[in-house]
């Protein structure tokens, strides 16, 4: 029931709607007119057809202008633009349609001249639709909203590609002046106010204007990213002799940033606001570049480092690049990767893998010169290394400049220096500096050391090489045979500023023995004139030399104590002992038919020497009667006469002196045998290998007698943590249990209830 | 931030500055230090002294062993010495006890403490344990009788066989259990 109130209330309602609309005009003439004015504007508003011409006519602007503002003073408006998005959603098919008709096109034939057209095409609709400015911006913007809206949801999925390959096209479009056929003349009205408009111009305003630039920058921008990458991989691609940063830069000036006003700076006036507008996007491009070049050099970073020094230019690259991005801890595990698949395995040569640890060395300090990356790149390398057992055998012989090496791991302009131990931080320097930032826990501060200090300190002293160095210098010494060691000392005195005068005391025992026996020798000679020459040695000095027990028969054995008791003589407080299993003799064998030279070592001349006794003698025999030689060596020995045609192996062990040459052989002179296989045994023991297992042993034991010592008893698995503290001690508890078992059975410790101590002395 | 010039070229020079080095690290070059000369104390065969850690937890406390040298008064005795290095070893000497009782002019006989300049101050980080081990092994048989801390053994230092008497009266063996 309409009650008082409320009636009023109607009636003041419509009142109010009534003056709104009427506008204070007589009768309802106001109402005509709006009703008058609001199917103009509605009309004009529809948004037509454009394939329909009858659509589009010609409108007197003055009236539509009109209308528009009696409808606005109504504050119908809203009302009207609610009217045209409903009248859009209708006519909306029209525009799915050309899409449709379009991306088919695009699809069959893949011609991004389609989507061009298709663009151009969504331009006219929604320049045939925009409504006119007086309609207010409210209106325009929820016009733009809706019409992009839909224009989104209808292109298809394969737009994106189509779209991302026009814009791949355009940057062929950024260096000509003239526009390829799909692409329209700029529109006057568009005309931009940069001195040159460009071909692309057109497109890049239609993109802005169907809301297109927001909507796919990413993928504008990932086009100019992968145009980048292509042009890096193109260009830079093992190319490490020249700098390439810088060329890149320039590429970009020439070819990217003119490609990138289009996009990024179109509406720049002038230079400088067009190099603000680029500022951050060119920022991120600058660091693609860097991410780029950085991720192909850390690809290829093992073959630039076998490569070094001619690939300097492209670590220097390489370290401007890492400065910008960070992409260190990339290159690190790269670089590990590389190295275990490449350098790390059983295949590798020693020297291969010192010589690229040190180029390794080289090339990251040129990258970092605080060492962080390298220490972390070298830590498995060094590792690796400690478990070959000729890993210090290939660094000492580079020490000394062995021939074989080639080009030594020294680099002949450094200057020696000493060794340089690890030091303590030394905190009131001056100019000392924290460790960086990116430093593991166990970084060691390096300094920037010489090579050779950091591959000897691979090892935790530098006794071990001193000790090979002594067993090089042994076989080298003893391979001398003219008497000039000026070579060896003078790589003596250069060791010596390496390890220090003490380390080296023995070696320059070594050298002066071999002196000194040239000295004996000649007051020798000068008592009683000798065939034999001998080099005498300081027995403890020397590193174990090959010590066979065999004693020199006959003549041999002769002019052994003759020159024995000259020696006694002269040095009367010296004694000799021999090496017989070293040297060599210089034989003339008479036979009945012919005479036989020969050069060979000690046993093959022992052997003959019995043969002139009795013509024929077994191995055995032959072995019993010079003392102990191992048979191998035995019959080699006797394989050395049979090839040169003196003796003749009849089987079962039985050798028989020719007296006459037998066919065949004839004279020894005339058929050598080619295949003859000469043996090089050599005179210094190979201590590295037994030595490393005895060093190990050696290690244990001290550091176990060491504890029991000092800690009393303790149980195996307390002895086995505390092991610990000897380095390189990998050995399971199993073993150590076997170790101190026979430790036991030698009488060294005992044990009760689990408990090991040592023997009481 | 990066400045762009149209070059795109950067203009970085800073390098990136590191903030600080770990506290870690001071402890860590000790005990680096440590395990080398225990290394080089293991490697080398000095006769009638020894020493190692106490436990493998700890490097900073180690047993020591030192026999006295022949022909001395203390030959044949064995003493055990604890040693305790400071945290900033080895630029402070390590503390030294003897928990064997030691009757001996520069030795407290109830504490175990030591007289030796080069344990106070003439200490040096030259020094290493084996040094301090050699320098205790030649105090034995060579005291400083002008500052003696058993006034006792100093004055009886010339008539060895009291001082014998002595010795051996305070002196116990070393036994495995005890210090195990």
């Amino acid at each position: 029931m309409a009650t008082e109130a409320l009636q009023r209330q109607i009636q003041g309602k419509w009142q109010n709607s009534f003056a709104r609309l009427n506008r204070d005009q007589q009768g309802i003439t106001g109402l005509l007119g709006f009703s008058e004015s609001w199917t103009l504007a509605t009309d004009f508003l529809h948004p037509r057809d454009l394939n329909d011409p009858k659509a589009n006519r010609e409108w007197d602007m003055t009236q539509v202008r009109n209308a528009v503002e009696t409808l606005s003073r109504s504050k119908m408006l809203p009302l009207l633009l609610e009217n045209f998005l409903e009248e859009m959603r209708k006519q909306q098919y029209l525009i799915t349609n050309d899409v449709n008709e379009l991306m088919r096109q695009y699809e069959n034939t893949e011609d991004i001249h389609h989507i061009a057209r298709l663009i151009y095409r969504l331009l006219e609709w929604y320049r045939a639709w925009v409504p006119i400015s007086e309609l207010g911006h409210t209106i325009l913007s929820a016009y733009t909203l809706t019409f992009q809206t839909h224009i989104y949801s209808t292109l298809p999925p394969s737009f994106s590609r189509g779209f991302k390959q026009l814009i791949n096209a355009t940057f062929d479009l950024a260096g000509t002046r003239t526009a390829p056929p799909w692409i329209p003349p700029t529109p006057a009205p568009l005309q931009s106010s940069l001195p040159i408009p460009r071909p692309d111009l057109p497109l890049w305003s239609s993109f802005e204007q169907l809301g297109m630039l927001d909507r796919y920058e990413s993928l504008i921008s990932s086009v100019c990213y992968e145009h980048i990458e292509a042009h890096i991989l193109e260009t830079c691609t093992r190319k490490w002799g020249e700098r390439m940063l810088q060329p890149l830069r320039e590429w970009m000036t020439n070819k990217i940033v003119p490609w990138m006003v289009m996009p990024y700076a179109r509406g720049a006036r002038t230079a400088e606001e067009a190099r603000s507008m680029l500022q951050g996007v060119g920022s991120r491009f600058d660091f693609h570049v860097c991410k780029t070049l950085s991720d192909l050099r850390t690809r290829e970073i093992f073959d630039i480092i076998i490569d070094f020094p001619d690939s300097q230019p492209a670590l220097e690259d390489l370290k401007e690049c890492l400065q910008r991005v960070d992409q260190r801890s990339q290159l690190v595990q790269t670089l590990r990767k590389a190295n275990r698949k490449r350098l790390l395995h059983p295949g590798a040569d020693t020297k291969d893998i010192i010589a690229q640890y040190v180029s390794i060395i080289r090339c990251l300090r040129l990258v970092d010169p605080p060492g962080v990356l390298l220490f972390k790149v070298a830590d498995p390398i060094r590792r690796y290394l400690r478990e070959r057992p000729d890993t210090i055998r290939c660094i000492v012989a580079s020490l000394v400049g062995d021939g074989e090496s080639g080009d030594s791991l020294v680099d002949e302009n450094e200057p020696i220096q000493p060794l340089q131990q690890m030091q303590v931080e030394d905190y009131t320097d001056p100019s000392w500096e924290p460790e960086p930032i990116d430093a593991g826990p166990d970084f060691r501060t390096n300094k920037p050391s010489d090579v050779i200090s950091t591959l000897v300190s691979i090892y935790d002293s530098k006794d071990l090489f001193v000790r090979e160095l002594q067993v090089l210098l042994a076989q080298r010494l003893l391979a001398i045979t003219d008497g000039n060691f000026d070579r060896e000392r003078r790589n003596i005195e250069i060791l010596k500023i390496r390890f220090g005068e003490a380390a080296l005391q023995v070696c320059e025992v070594m050298l002066r023995d071999m002196t000194d026996s040239k000295r004996i020798d000649q007051h020798v000679q000068s008592q009683k004139n000798m065939i034999l020459r001998p080099t005498i040695i300081s027995r403890h000095f020397w590193p174990p030399l090959q010590a066979g027990k065999f004693t020199m028969p006959g003549q041999f054995k002769q002019i052994q104590d003759d020159y024995a008791s000259e020696f006694h003589l002269f040095k009367p407080d010296k004694m000799l002992r021999w090496l017989p299993l070293l040297g060599t003799i210089h034989l003339e064998i008479e036979l009945e038919d012919r005479t036989v030279p020969a050069d060979v070592p000690p046993l093959e001349a022992a052997f003959i020497e019995l043969f002139s006794q009795r013509d024929t003698w077994t191995v055995d025999e032959l072995v019993a009667s010079v003392g102990s030689v191992d048979r191998p060596a035995a019959i080699k020995a006797l394989t050395t006469w049979v090839d040169l045609g003196v003796l003749k192996d009849e089987g079962g062990n039985r050798y028989r002196l020719l007296e006459v040459a037998e066919d065949g052989f004839s004279s020894s002179s005339g058929a050598p045998r080619p295949a003859r296989i000469v043996e090089e045994v050599p005179a210094v023991l190979t201590v590295e290998q037994q030595q490393a297992d005895q060093m190990k042993v050696y290690w244990k034991a001290c550091f176990i007698e060491g504890m029991l010592t000092n800690l009393g008893m303790l149980p195996l698995d307390r002895i086995q943590t505390m092991l610990k503290f000897a380095p390189g001690y990998d050995r399971t508890v199993e073993q150590l249990g076997a170790f101190m078992e026979a430790a036991r059975r030698e009488g060294l410790v005992t044990a009760s209830n689990g408990l090991w101590k040592l023997s009481k002395r | 931030m990066e400045q762009l010039t149209m070059s795109l070229a950067p203009a970085r020079t800073s390098q990136k500055s590191a903030v600080s080095g770990s506290s870690g690290e001071g402890a860590g070059s000790v005990t680096k230090r440590l395990s080398s000369e225990l290394m080089t104390l293991m490697m080398s065969s000095s006769p009638g002294i020894s020493a190692f850690p106490k436990s493998d937890a700890n490097l900073f406390e180690w047993a020591g062993t030192i026999e006295g040298a022949a022909s001395t008064i203390y030959a044949g005795l064995t003493f055990k010495i604890s040693i305790s290095f400071p945290s900033n070893y080895p630029y402070a000497a390590p503390i030294i006890r003897f928990d064997t009782p030691c009757y001996h002019p520069n030795v407290d006989i109830v504490g175990g403490a030591i007289c030796l300049d080069i344990l106070q101050d003439k200490w040096s980080a030259v020094y290493s344990v084996q040094t301090i081990l050699l320098s205790l092994q030649s105090l034995l048989g060579e005291p400083n009788n002008a500052s003696p801390l058993n006034p006792d053994a100093a004055s009886l230092w010339d008539t060895p066989e009291e001082y014998k008497a002595q010795l051996m009266k305070h002196y116990r063996p070393v036994n495995d259990e005890g210090s195990a």
